[in-house]
């Protein structure tokens, strides 16, 4: 009975699900598409031209054309990196903040476990696109206050994720041998706790990060996100809101290209949360 | 137990993600629904004469006092409204008396005597009298008035009450510019109980009294049942602000607003056009869209950055992409309605070999700067087209976007802290105003045209338009700003309101002759 601390994430070897599968394809045509925008985009997305302002779609341009003439494709490519960019960095920022926080609240418990949880509760009041729009009011919108915001108001999420499944691992037996043989509270955490809460907390990493990419663009499509004139799929949605009726499809690339994004994080994380959930494996 | 817990965090986690992305699906079809559902609102024409019309507008006064606050939303709902002048400027841009019955100019063009209207009364029941005349005149020159427009009434000597209606106003040197000026919002008629809380509280001639303001939302009119002239044809006007463009063309759709006056949007005007249930109207402003750039900080103390940015910015791909082709690109700070216009488009054609070579003279390649972009429709759809161009000379401009009005008249039009800004000049007949004085935001050195101007207004009229051309023409030289395009007046409204103003000679946006049909 007695389980090795990993056991539990390696125990499938049955074929990945599907959801696993097309969420990790989604994923990766937006990774992709980022890596291509570094090295090549068919124009600069930043440049006017004046003179092929509005054209459909073309060879010479994919998807056509905005308002002032630049290339829509370039902008989406270009616009895949910085959704890739604030949502790493704010699921970077809760996961390096939130993960502790729930570990130590789990261990310790008593006062240390009610003032971050409450904390955490606290924070889990205020709608993160609240807080960020504070944050872009405050601070001046720019990628990096986004960036901030959403990662914070992400932190509740993984303080919440890891504590409830500390709480779980310190009931076992292998912690409370650890723990009969003296070893120091933060080799219990490395060697037992985080291994164990590993699979939790890259489901709510993939999860987090389909509502940093959304929070993204609804703030950028208010004004607070990335500042004009570097592409931002929020923003070129909200530049194409009064082409609706005349160039509908300029909407459609961006709107599609946020579609995707979200999807497919929010289907990874359901496909890796069957992979780890050792409940819905079946009878191993 | 603790197993099972730990399903439920999960499941509340699945949950709430799930629980965003329905949201923002709902979000998002609100927002295709209410740019479809055009030919919705068509049910409020069939009903008998209405006695109340609601107008949309973008940008909501900071507060009603425009003798203290800058912003061309103040003038714009209180004046002709509210507040009226001796004379009003019509929609040709010729003065017509309205609180002055006549007027008559000495042989010296340095006196008036204006006769004065009986029986016109303030909103708080004082009768309007000669008094009143010089009350507000002398006000303007006071330390009172702090726009920047008071240098208007700078030319008056001496108000002096010849009667209860009848009064003379003395200036120093004959001026061309002064009667017109009596008819903007500097003219503006002020009963002298009625001025200790201007910004809250607005009592005029007008045919309008202010109802109720519901700051962030609308700003009620009551027509007055003892104005003095011809009662409007509605008991009520209401100014409805909306932060958007777009949500003002979709209140029209519905019904909620009557009138969409100075539509901010133009690239939506196709769905009106040939909808005989609206009615859009395209009038001339007198505004222009002018690219500031600060004459007093570097790199723009420098006349030749300056003068590359004028050759750098293709202004008739200006208006193409950034307001679908309406405006007028005229190359000068002057609209067209305006005595002393001259096209100036080939002083600087669109040049950006010349630009990169004046750049280089001046020893400002790569230059860095900072682009204050107030948060107006016309000012975000300009800028970056404006940043791609300055972008292929060499000046990598980095957009800081500036809620409009608050902070950008304290950051830049107060505080001057900017370098490159974009803002619609409204006030009308004012290239003085913005460029004879080196303590605007500009900050042009106006040691070369202070003169000049000074002599083209004491000048008959002639001498007068020619005048006021050579100081342009030095402003335009100087690259003291770079003029994108002149402005257009977009009216969309319900088919069945007349009397909308449809030319916008000058701030004010007169109602007193809107109604129905």
């Amino acid at each position: 009975m007695t389980t090795q601390p990993a056991a539990v994430v390696r125990s499938t070897r049955r074929r990945p699900p599907a959801t696993l599968l097309v969420g990790a394809a989604l994923v990766l045509l937006v990774v992709l598409a980022a890596l291509v925008s570094f090295i090549w985009t068919p124009y600069n997305p930043e440049q006017a031209f004046p003179a092929d302002r509005l054209q459909g779609s073309s060879a010479a341009h994919l998807m056509g054309t905005d308002r002032y003439g630049r290339d829509v494709f370039s902008g989406i490519l270009y616009g895949a990196r910085i959704t890739l960019l604030v949502g790493l960095v704010a699921v970077g920022i809760a996961l390096l903040v939130g993960t502790p926080l729930g570990i130590l609240a789990g261990m310790r418990g008593g006062a240390v476990e009610e003032v971050s949880m409450r904390a955490a509760d606290i924070l889990l009041a205020f709608p993160a696109l609240l807080v960020a729009i504070m944050f872009g009011a405050v601070f001046g919108a720019s990628t990096t206050t986004a960036m901030l915001a959403i990662g914070i108001g992400s932190i509740p999420g993984f303080a919440r994720v890891a504590r409830s499944g500390t709480l779980q691992v310190m009931s076992t037996e292998y912690v409370l041998a650890a723990k009969a043989s003296s070893q120091s509270a933060f080799r219990i955490a490395r060697r037992h706790v985080l291994p164990n809460i590993a699979g939790m907390v890259v489901v709510q990493c993939s999860v987090s990060f389909a509502i940093a990419v959304l929070a993204e663009a609804a703030l950028s499509f208010l004004g607070l996100g990335t500042p004009p004139p570097v592409p931002s799929w929020g923003r070129m949605l909200q530049e194409s809101q009064q082409f609706l009726g005349t160039y509908p499809m300029l909407a459609v690339w961006p709107g599609l290209a946020i579609a995707v994004a979200v999807l497919g994080f929010n289907l990874l994380g359901d496909g890796l949360r069957d992979k780890f959930d050792p409940k819905l494996n079946g009878g191993r | 137990m603790e197993m099972k817990f730990r399903f439920d965090e999960g499941a509340l986690m699945r949950r709430s993600s799930k629980k965003f992305s329905l949201a923002a699906a709902v979000l998002a079809g609100a927002l295709s629904l209410t740019a479809c559902n055009a030919g919705a609102g068509s049910t409020a024409s069939g009903e008998a004469a209405k006695d109340s019309v609601t107008v949309a507008l973008t940008g909501e006064p900071v507060n009603l006092d425009f003798t203290t606050t800058a912003g061309a939303a103040i003038p714009q709902a209180l004046m002709s409204n509210v507040y009226e002048g001796l004379v009003e400027i019509d929609q040709e841009g010729n003065i017509q008396p309205l609180l002055a019955e006549s007027w008559e100019l000495s042989e010296d063009r340095k006196t008036y005597t204006f006769k004065l209207r009986e029986g016109a009364t303030f909103s708080n029941g004082e009768p309007f009298t000669a008094e009143d005349v010089k009350f507000s005149i002398e006000r303007v020159q006071s330390d009172e008035w702090v726009s920047s427009l008071k240098s208007k009434m700078d030319v008056v000597d001496s108000v002096n009450v010849l009667s209860d209606t009848e009064v003379e106003v003395v200036l120093k040197q004959p001026s061309n510019a002064w009667l017109f000026d009596m008819g903007t919002l500097v003219g503006a008629m002020f009963d002298p109980s009625g001025v200790e809380d201007l910004a809250n509280t607005a009592i005029g001639t007008g045919p309008y009294t202010i109802e109720a303001w519901n700051r962030g939302q609308s700003i009620e009119l009551a027509a007055r049942d003892d104005y003095w002239g011809e009662a409007p044809g509605v008991e009520t006007a209401t100014l409805r602000y909306f932060a958007d463009a777009v949500a003002t063309t979709n209140a029209l759709q519905s019904g909620d607003v009557d009138v969409v006056y100075n539509m901010q949007a133009p690239e939506l005007l196709s769905s009106f056009e040939g909808d005989d249930k609206y009615q859009v109207l395209e009038g001339t402003s007198n505004g222009e869209i002018v690219l500031s750039m600060n004459n007093q900080e570097a790199p723009f103390d420098d006349v030749r950055v300056r003068q590359a940015v004028m050759h750098a910015i293709d202004r008739q791909a200006v208006v193409d992409t950034a307001w679908n082709g309406y405006g007028t690109v005229v190359g000068g700070p002057v609209p067209p309605t305006d005595p002393y216009y001259e096209d100036l488009n080939d002083v600087y054609p669109y040049d950006p070999a010349k630009a990169r070579e004046l750049l280089k003279e001046a020893g400002a390649e790569n230059l860095d700067i900072t682009f204050t972009v107030p948060t107006r429709p016309y000012a975000t759809a300009v800028s970056e087209i404006v940043v791609s161009q300055l972008a292929e000379v060499g000046i990598n401009a980095k957009i800081e976007s500036a809620e409009f009005p608050a902070v950008w008249l304290d950051q830049v039009f107060t505080k001057h802290d900017y370098q490159m800004s974009v803002v619609l000049a409204v006030e009308s007949r004012d290239v003085l105003a913005m460029f004879n004085n080196p303590d605007y935001y500009l900050g042009y050195d106006n040691s070369k045209i202070k003169d000049a101007a000074a002599e083209a207004d004491a000048a008959d009229e002639a001498g007068y338009a020619e005048g006021m051309k050579d100081v342009v023409r030095t402003i335009v030289d100087d690259a003291a700003a770079n003029t994108l395009f002149i402005f257009p007046n977009i009216v969309v409204a319900d088919a069945n309101v007349t009397g909308i103003p449809a030319n916008s000679v000058t701030e004010a946006l007169d109602l007193t002759n809107i109604g129905w049909k």
